[in-house]
C-alpha cells in the first residue's frame, strides 16, 4: 500500500473514531466518554514517556548499544506535544469522573483536609505544569539529536548526557503525578504510595513495546538495515526483564493491601474486583504477565522479528487493558462497546498519524552521534 | 534509507571518554600472577593487625550474643512497645549490604557490563558474609535460640506445623534461599580460579585442597558451554532473588498496620536502598584492596567512577521515596500516620529522621563533582554517611513508628542496652573478619572471567549471529 | 599397553586456536576437543557441540518448585491443621506466593549448577589425563589447546603432524589412564567403614545433642525459674514462710457472713431458695454429711454421737422444733445453739437454706398425716 493511501485511510480511521467517540458522549453519557478520554491519554502518555525514558537513560548511563536505534523512541516521545491538548482537554473529566473535584468534597470529612489540592484549580494546575515541563526534555532531547544530524558536534550528546538526570526528575515527576492525579484521583479516600512506580513499570513496556514495534516496522521496510539480531535481542530482554517487575510491583501492591485489609484501603480493590472485574483482572495478569513472559523465556525469541511482533502487540493491548482495569471502575461494572471502539479508533490512528509524521523527520538513526559506529558494531 | 554513520573525528573531547577499564598491558598470563600469588604467599604484617582488630571486635560481639543467651532478651533494650530495635535492624542492615553484590555480579552481568569483571568476585563474597551476618540476628532475637528449627516446617510430635501466612516465614525461606543461591553462584565462578591455582602450585597441602575444591576442572570447551549457560541462568536467577528477598524483608513491616510501615512503596523501596547501602560498602572495600594489594591496573577510576554514580543514582532514587511517602502520608489524612511522620522529624528521635535524610539524600549529591568522585576523602566521606544513614533509616522506621502508635498509653521511649551496641559493633568485626580471611585464601577477582574480556582474548570471526 | 588417549596441540592465542579448528576438523582423525582458560566465543559451534540443555532443564524444575511450594503450604495450611490466623482464610493463596517464588527459585538455582556439574560435565571427575599433563598449567593459565581424541582407528603421528600444520606451538601425547577395577574388597571394605563411622559419630552427636541440650543452661531455665513453688521457704517474708494466710477478715466466695447477730433477728428471715428436688438433693448430701452425725438421720437426735459420747442432740421431731420456722433453723446452723458450734465456716451460704429446707422434709416425713401420701 503507498504512503498515501495508508495516510487517508488513517484520516478517514480517524475521523471515522472521533465521529464515534464525539457521538457516545451523547448516547451512553459524559462519564463514559470522559473515561474513554482519561484511558486513552494515560495509554499515550504513559507510551510517550516509556519511549522518553529510554532514551534519557541511554543519556544518563552513556549506553552504546542502543544509539543506532535511539531515533526511534526520540520520535515516539514526541507525541507529548499533542498530548499536552489531550491532556487540558481531558480536564472536563474532572467534574465527571473525580470526586474530589466536586464541590460536595469539601463537606465529606474524608476528602476536606485536601480539597483544596483535589479541587479543580489546583488539579488543572499540576496537569497544565506536567504537560508544560513534558515539553521541556523534547526541547533539549529531541532537538538537540535532531541537530546533530546535521552538525555532528559533540556538544549536543555532553549536553544531552547533562540534562539526563534533569530529564529523569522530570520524568518522576510527570509518572507520579498522572498516576496519583489521574488514577489515584478517581477513589480520593484511598491512597497507595506505589502507583506512581507501578505507572512507571506499565510505562516502560509500553515504551519498548512501542520502540520494537516501530524498530521492526522499520526493518520491515528495509530501513535500520545496520540494526542487527543483537540490538532486537536487548529490547526483547528488556521487556522481558520488565514483564516481570511490573507483575511484582503489582501483586506487592495487592498483597499488601489484601493482607492488612485496612478499610481505606480495600474499597479501591473491592471495586476493582468486584462481580465481573475479577475477570477483566485475570485476563490482565494473562496478557500483561503470563504470555509475554513464558514467549520471551527462549533466547531466540527476544530478537526474532516476528514473534517479538506479536509480543510487543500483546504487551500494548495489556497495557491498555491495565488501563482500562484502573479506570472504568468509577463507571460501576465493566462495559466494553462501540464507544470504546471508536475511541480505540481515534486515538490509535491519530496517533500513528503522528508518529507517521515523526518518523520522516530526520535520519532514522542519530547519524551524528559519536556513539553510533561503537553501537552498530555490538555484539552481546 | 540506510544512513551512512558521518565521518567523525577520532579525537572525542576528554569529558565524553570515559576512564579505561584497565591500565596498562594486561594478559591473562599477568592477570595470573598479579592476582593469583596472594593465596599462595603470606599475607604482610598490616593483613594481620587488621584481622587481629576485625576479630577481637567480633569476639567482642559472639561473647555478648552468648550473654544475651544466658540472661535473655532483657539483656537488650528491645521493651514494650518496641519490641523489634537493634536485631531487627541489623538484620535488615546486613541483608541490604549483601544485595550490592548480587547487583554486581549477576544483573550487570546480564547487562554485559564489562567493568563488573574485577569486582565481581569480592562483592559476591561481601553478599555471602553480609547474609551470614545478617542471619544471625532472627536467630539470637528469640527467647529460646536452641529451639530456633521450630521455624522449618517439619512433621512433629506436636502436630503443628509453621505459619505459612506470616511474612516472617516468608524471610526464613527468602534469606536461606538468597544464601544458597550467592554461595552457589560465588562457588560457581570460582570454579575455574581453583584450578588455576590448583596448577600453580606444587604444594603438597594446598594442591591436593585446591584440586578437590576445583572438582577436576579442566577448561574444556564442552564444559565451558553448559558452564556459560548455568552462569548465565544463574544470574537471571539471582536477579529475581535480589528484588524478591528485600521486598520480603520489606513485607514484614508493610504487611502490619503500624503506622508509617503499611506502604505499598515498601517492596521497591527496600530493594533501592539495599543496592544503595550495600554499594557504599562495596566502594569502601573495593578503595581498601585496589591499594593493598596493588590492583589499582584492574580496579581502576573508571571503576570508582562508575560506582560513585550508582550510589549517586540510588541517593536520588531514595529521595524520590522520601517524597513519595511523606507525601502520601498526608494525602491519606489519617492522623495516626500523620503523628507518626511527625515523629520522624521532630519529637524524641527526630534527630534521627534528619540524620537519615542528611546521610541518604544530602551528603551523596557531592557525587556530582568529578573531583568528589576521584578523591579517597570524600569517597569515604559518602560511603560512610551512607552506610551510617541507611542503618539509622531502618532505626528510624522500625523505632520511631513502634515507639508511639495507636495507642498513647502504651507510648515509651526506647533505649538501647550496651549490650545491643556490642552485638552491632560485633557483626561488623565478624563481616570484616571474614573478608580479610577470603582475600587471604581466595583469588579477589575473578581471573577466569577478566581473561574473557581482555583486549584480543576473543576471536576476531566468528561468534556471529543470525 | 599404554595407548594413547589423545594428541594435544597448544596455541597461544584465541585467533590460533579458531582458525587450527576447521583444519583439522577438516582431516577426521578422531574426535575433537578443545581446552580453554576462559570461554571462547564461537568455539562449541566451531567444535560442532550441541547447544546446552540446561535452560529447559532449569524452567522445568522451577515450575516443579513453584507447584511443590504451593502444594505444600496448601496441604498444611488447609488441610491438614487449618488455623484462622489474622482473620484470613485458611488457603489463602496470596500469602503463599512469596515462598512459591523462592522455591522456585531455589530448585532451579541447583538444577542449574548441580545439574550442571554433576550431570552435564560429570564433575567431580579426578581422573581426567589432561590433568596430569604437562599442558594443564598453561591451560588454566593462558594457553589454549586443540586435542584429537583416540577412537577406534587413531594414528597418533598424523595428529600430531595435522596440529603442526595448524600452527600449534606445543605438541603433547597424553597416555590412556590404566583401568582397574574401581570396586575391589578393597574400596568396599573402606566405604562402609566410612559409613559405619559416620553413623557413629552422628548417632552420638544427636543423642548427645537430644539428651543433653534440654538440661543444659540456658535451656534448662524455663524449669528453674525464680517463682515460689508450694512449701517452700520465702527470705522475704519474716516467717520464712512461701505461703501465706489470707488476711484476717477474708471472706471465702459463697461464704458470706450471716448478717445477723441473734437467733430472734434470724427467725425473721425467709427461705431464698425454692423448694425442688436438686435444692432437696443437695440439702440431704449436706444434712448427711455435716448433721446426721449427731442429730440422727430421722434428725430425731438418735445418733452415734450422742450415744458414744453421752450428748445429747436437739431431737429436731420434737414439737418445739416442728414449730421453729425457717429462719429459725438457718440461726442455728449459723449462730450455733448450746452446745452446737456454728456452722457458717463449713456450709456455704446455698447450702445452708439447702439444709434447712431438708430439715423441713425430715420433719414432714416423720409426722405425715394422710393426705401428704396422696
Amino acid at each position: 500500500m503507498s504512503a498515501d493511501r495508508t495516510a487517508k485511510l488513517l484520516w478517514s480511521a480517524t475521523a471515522l473514531g472521533g465521529a464515534t467517540a464525539g457521538a457516545s458522549y451523547f448516547v451512553t453519557g459524559g462519564p463514559r466518554f470522559w473515561a474513554n478520554w482519561v484511558v486513552w491519554f494515560l495509554f499515550l502518555l504513559t507510551l510517550a514517556l516509556g519511549a522518553l525514558f529510554l532514551v534519557a537513560l541511554e543519556h544518563l548511563v552513556s549506553a552504546r548499544w542502543s544509539v543506532p536505534l535511539r531515533r526511534i523512541p526520540e520520535r515516539l516521545a514526541s507525541l507529548l506535544i499533542p498530548l499536552c491538548a489531550v491532556a487540558l482537554i481531558g480536564l472536563g473529566s474532572l467534574q465527571a469522573l473525580f470526586p474530589g473535584a466536586r464541590p460536595e468534597a469539601a463537606g465529606d470529612p474524608a476528602l476536606a483536609g485536601k480539597a483544596f489540592w483535589l479541587g479543580v484549580p489546583f488539579f488543572s494546575a499540576r496537569v497544565a505544569l506536567c504537560a508544560a515541563l513534558g515539553l521541556v526534555p523534547l526541547f533539549v532531547l529531541l532537538r538537540g539529536s535532531l541537530r546533530q544530524d546535521r552538525n555532528p558536534d559533540p556538544k549536543f550528546t555532553i549536553r544531552a548526557r547533562r540534562f539526563a538526570p534533569v530529564c529523569m526528575a522530570i520524568f518522576a515527576l510527570l509518572v507520579t503525578q498522572a498516576a496519583f492525579d489521574w488514577i489515584g484521583g478517581l477513589t480520593p479516600a484511598w491512597y497507595s504510595d506505589v502507583i506512581g512506580v507501578y505507572l512507571f513499570a506499565g510505562a516502560f513496556m509500553a515504551g519498548l513495546a512501542a520502540t520494537a514495534l516501530a524498530v521492526l516496522y522499520l526493518k520491515g521496510k528495509d530501513r535500520l538495515q545496520a540494526v542487527r539480531f543483537d540490538h532486537v535481542f536487548n529490547i526483547g530482554a528488556f521487556l522481558f526483564a520488565f514483564t516481570v517487575f511490573w507483575a511484582y510491583i503489582a501483586f506487592a501492591q495487592y498483597m499488601l493491601m489484601w493482607y492488612g485489609n485496612l478499610p481505606d484501603e480495600v474499597i479501591w480493590f473491592q471495586a476493582h474486583t468486584g462481580g465481573a472485574w475479577l475477570g477483566v483482572v485475570a485476563l490482565l495478569a494473562l496478557l500483561h504477565f503470563f504470555v509475554p513472559f513464558f514467549a520471551l523465556v527462549p533466547r531466540d525469541v527476544k530478537g526474532d522479528p516476528k514473534r517479538l511482533r506479536w509480543v510487543a502487540l500483546v504487551v500494548l493491548a495489556a497495557h491498555w487493558v491495565d488501563l482500562y482495569w484502573l479506570v472504568f471502575p468509577a463507571l460501576g461494572a465493566p462495559v466494553f462497546s462501540w464507544p470504546e471502539l471508536g475511541f480505540a479508533l481515534f486515538f490509535t490512528c491519530g496517533s500513528l498519524l503522528w508518529v507517521r509524521g515523526a518518523m520522516e523527520r530526520g535520519e532514522d538513526m542519530p547519524v551524528g552521534d559519536p556513539f553510533l559506529k561503537e553501537g552498530l558494531e555490538f555484539r552481546l | 534509507m540506510n544512513p551512512e554513520p558521518t565521518p567523525f573525528p577520532v579525537e572525542l573531547p576528554e569529558v565524553l571518554r570515559a576512564p579505561a577499564m584497565t591500565v596498562g598491558k594486561v594478559t591473562p598470563g599477568s592477570l595470573d600472577d598479579q592476582v593469583l600469588r596472594f593465596p599462595a604467599q603470606g599475607p604482610p604484617l598490616k593483613w594481620y593487625v587488621a584481622i587481629a582488630c576485625t576479630s577481637a571486635v567480633a569476639t567482642l560481639g559472639m561473647a555478648l550474643i552468648g550473654y544475651t543467651f544466658y540472661m535473655g532478651i532483657g539483656a537488650w533494650g528491645n521493651t514494650s512497645p518496641v519490641f523489634w530495635a537493634f536485631d531487627i535492624i541489623n538484620f535488615v542492615f546486613w541483608v541490604g549490604i549483601g544485595h550490592a553484590g548480587t547487583l554486581i555480579s549477576a544483573i550487570l552481568f546480564l547487562l554485559r557490563k564489562r567493568w563488573r569483571n574485577a569486582i565481581a568476585r569480592f562483592a559476591e563474597a561481601m553478599t555471602i558474609f553480609a547474609v551470614m551476618c545478617a542471619g544471625i540476628f532472627p536467630l539470637i532475637h528469640v527467647g529460646r535460640p536452641w529451639v530456633a528449627f521450630w521455624l522449618l516446617p517439619y512433621p512433629n510430635q506436636r502436630g503443628l506445623w509453621t505459619n505459612f501466612r506470616s511474612p516472617l516465614l516468608w524471610d526464613v525461606f527468602a534469606v536461606s534461599t538468597y544464601f544458597s543461591v550467592s554461595l552457589m553462584f560465588w562457588y560457581l565462578g570460582l570454579i575455574p580460579d581453583l584450578a588455576s591455582l590448583r596448577d600453580r602450585t606444587d604444594s603438597r597441602i594446598r594442591k591436593p585442597i585446591y584440586a578437590i575444591l576445583s572438582l577436576g576442572w579442566r577448561g574444556a570447551a564442552n564444559h565451558w558451554r553448559h558452564f556459560d549457560k548455568a552462569y548465565i541462568l544463574l544470574a537471571g536467577l539471582a536477579t529475581g532473588l535480589v528484588l524478591s528477598v528485600h521486598s520480603v524483608v520489606s513485607f514484614d513491616f508493610a504487611t502490619s498496620i503500624v503506622p508509617g510501615w503499611h506502604m505499598t512503596i515498601f517492596p521497591p523501596y527496600f530493594v533501592v536502598g539495599a543496592v544503595f547501602a550495600g554499594f557504599a560498602m562495596v566502594l569502601v572495600v573495593l578503595i581498601v584492596v585496589r591499594e593493598t594489594m596493588d590492583l589499582k591496573n584492574l580496579i581502576t577510576d573508571f571503576h570508582l567512577e562508575v560506582m560513585c554514580k550508582v550510589i549517586l543514582g540510588m541517593s536520588c532514587l531514595m529521595g524520590y521515596a522520601y517524597v513519595v511517602e511523606g507525601f502520601t502520608a498526608w494525602y491519606s489524612m489519617n492522623a495516626f500516620l500523620h503523628h507518626t511522620f511527625m515523629n520522624y522529624i521532630t519529637g524524641t528521635y527526630g534527630w534521627a529522621g534528619w540524620l537519615t535524610i542528611t546521610c541518604n539524600v544530602l551528603l551523596p549529591q557531592l557525587l556530582w563533582f568529578r573531583k568528589c568522585r576521584r578523591s579517597y576523602p570524600w569517597m569515604f566521606l559518602v560511603a560512610t554517611a551512607v552506610t551510617v544513614g541507611m542503618w539509622f533509616e531502618r532505626f528510624v522506621i522500625i523505632v520511631i513508628s513502634l515507639h508511639q502508635d495507636y495507642l498513647p498509653s502504651a507510648w515509651r521511649i526506647y533505649k538501647p542496652t550496651l549490650t545491643d551496641y556490642g552485638i552491632l559493633l560485633g557483626s561488623f568485626g565478624i563481616f570484616f573478619t571474614l573478608v580479610l580471611l577470603f582475600a587471604r585464601v581466595l583469588p579477589v577477582i575473578a581471573t577466569s572471567e577478566m581473561k574473557a574480556d581482555l583486549p584480543g582474548a576473543q576471536p576476531r570471526h566468528g561468534a556471529h549471529h543470525e | 599397553m599404554n595407548e594413547t588417549f589423545a594428541v594435544l596441540g597448544l596455541f597461544d592465542s584465541a585467533d590460533a586456536l579458531m582458525e587450527a579448528v576447521p583444519k583439522v576438523r577438516a582431516l577426521n582423525l578422531g574426535r575433537l576437543e578443545a581446552y580453554t582458560p576462559y570461554p571462547v566465543h564461537g568455539l562449541d559451534r566451531a567444535l560442532d557441540q550441541r547447544r546446552s540443555p540446561l535452560a529447559g532443564m532449569v524452567m522445568i524444575m522451577g515450575i516443579l518448585g513453584a507447584l511443590t511450594a504451593l502444594l505444600f503450604q496448601y496441604w498444611i495450611s488447609a488441610v491438614d491443621y487449618p488455623i484462622v490466623t489474622g482473620g484470613k482464610a485458611p488457603s489463602s493463596w496470596q500469602a503463599f506466593v512469596p515462598i512459591m517464588f523462592e522455591v522456585m527459585v531455589l530448585f532451579a538455582t541447583f538444577t542449574a549448577g548441580l545439574g550442571m556439574l554433576l550431570l552435564l560435565n560429570r564433575l567431580p571427575y579426578f581422573g581426567h589425563p589432561v590433568l596430569q599433563a604437562k599442558a594443564i598449567r598453561g591451560i588454566t593459565r593462558d594457553r589454549f589447546a586443540l586435542s584429537v581424541e583416540a577412537e577406534e582407528t587413531f594414528d597418533p603421528a598424523a595428529a600430531r603432524a595435522a596440529l603442526e600444520a595448524a600452527g600449534a606451538r606445543d605438541i603433547e601425547l597424553l597416555p590412556a589412564p590404566a583401568r582397574g577395577p574401581w570396586l575391589t574388597a578393597d574400596f568396599i571394605q573402606k566405604s562402609l567403614a566410612g559409613i559405619a563411622v559416620a553413623c557413629l559419630v552422628s548417632g552420638l552427636v544427636m543423642f548427645a545433642a537430644v539428651k543433653l541440650v534440654p538440661i543444659l543452661p540456658p535451656m534448662s531455665h524455663m524449669s528453674d525459674q525464680p517463682r515460689l513453688d508450694p512449701q517452700a521457704e520465702s527470705a522475704f517474708f519474716k516467717d520464712g514462710r512461701g505461703m501465706r494466710p489470707p488476711v484476717a477478715g477474708t471472706v471465702a466466695r459463697g461464704f458470706m457472713p450471716p448478717g445477723v447477730a441473734s437467733e430472734d433477728e434470724a427467725a425473721r428471715l425467709v427461705n431464698p431458695l425454692p423448694r425442688t428436688p436438686a435444692v432437696l438433693a443437695h440439702g440431704q448430701a449436706e444434712y448427711r454429711i455435716r448433721c446426721a452425725v449427731c442429730h440422727g438421720a430421722l434428725g430425731n437426735g438418735i445418733s452415734t454421737l450422742g450415744a458414744a459420747y453421752g450428748a445429747k442432740p436437739a431431737n429436731l421431731q420434737a414439737p418445739n422444733f416442728l414449730a421453729y420456722s425457717d429462719g429459725r433453723i438457718y440461726g442455728a446452723i449459723v449462730l450455733g445453739k448450746n452446745a452446737m458450734p456454728s456452722y457458717a465456716a463449713d456450709l456455704p451460704e446455698d447450702a445452708r437454706w439447702a439444709v434447712v429446707h431438708y430439715v423441713r422434709a425430715l420433719q414432714r416425713a416423720q409426722n405425715a398425716k394422710d393426705e401428704d401420701l396422696k
